[in-house]
């Protein structure tokens, strides 16, 4: 898996919350039902489907 | 006139509807938002026909969904001024006539229907020439030119289309059908 900087992984965290919050499909089997949590638990899992566009 | 187009635009694809099809979203999405409007510079859009291409997904800060940049085939009709189109009456009033040309409707005043006095009948709904005692009613087809075109982006039932048949080749087409007729009868008489 790509490594991110913290702030690369706030923004990814943070867009993917927002959309599980906002009624996206969610891509892991978890308890929890805080968006921020899952959002979480599937960037610890490399399940988001969300890359960084860096500037070469 | 219509022309097929193919179109570049930004499509926002909700995030409640990111486990669908992509590609049936978008289409979707375009139709919801397209179809019906109108663009001065494009035209009025009929219909979006298929996607035929889709860029990169980007999210902006703040909102959840993500913006895909997405070539698509849309078929549009684009009028332009002095264009001779064909229409169906589908209302007679005093002040002239309305003619549908398929997916907006556009005025026909009663001074740009005929050279002659025109006199409307209340009863059944028609406009007639004084002279020679042709009319126009609903449901009847008609040649004519477009005079005056605003088109209203926000407000596409408030653009208003302006024809004219004062003029050679223009009218109802019965009229032209007699006219013709008339005209080949004069010349097998002459000869």
């Amino acid at each position: 898996m790509q490594q991110y900087t913290r702030y690369e992984k706030s923004r990814i965290v943070g867009a993917r919350a927002l959309q599980i919050s906002m009624g996206a499909p969610i891509l892991i089997q978890t308890t929890s039902i805080d968006p921020l949590e899952i959002a979480l638990e599937e960037f610890d899992k490399g399940m988001v489907p969300i890359t960084v566009k860096r500037k070469k | 006139m219509y022309y097929k187009l193919t179109m570049e635009d930004k499509v926002r694809v909700p995030p409640n509807r990111l486990g669908e099809d992509l590609s049936d979203v978008i289409l979707d999405v375009l139709q919801e938002q397209l179809e019906g409007s109108i663009d001065k510079e494009v035209g009025i859009f009929i219909a979006v026909t298929r996607v035929l291409e889709i860029g990169d997904g980007e999210i902006v800060p703040g909102d959840g969904a993500v913006y895909y940049g997405v070539t698509f085939e849309g078929l549009v009709l684009r009028l332009s001024l002095q264009e001779v189109i064909e229409g169906v009456v589908v209302e007679a009033t005093s002040f002239g006539s309305f003619i549908s040309l398929g997916p907006i409707d556009a005025m026909l005043h009663v001074s740009q229907i005929s050279d002659e006095y025109i006199n409307y009948d209340e009863k059944n709904g028609r406009l007639i020439c004084q002279d020679s005692n042709r009319y126009i009613a609903v449901g009847d087809p008609v040649r004519a030119r477009v005079v005056t075109l605003s088109l209203n982006e926000r407000e596409p039932r408030d653009s208003k289309i302006g024809l004219t048949m004062r003029q050679a080749g223009l009218g109802s087409l019965t009229w032209l059908e007699e006219d013709r007729l008339a005209e080949k009868e004069q010349k097998s008489g002459g000869s």
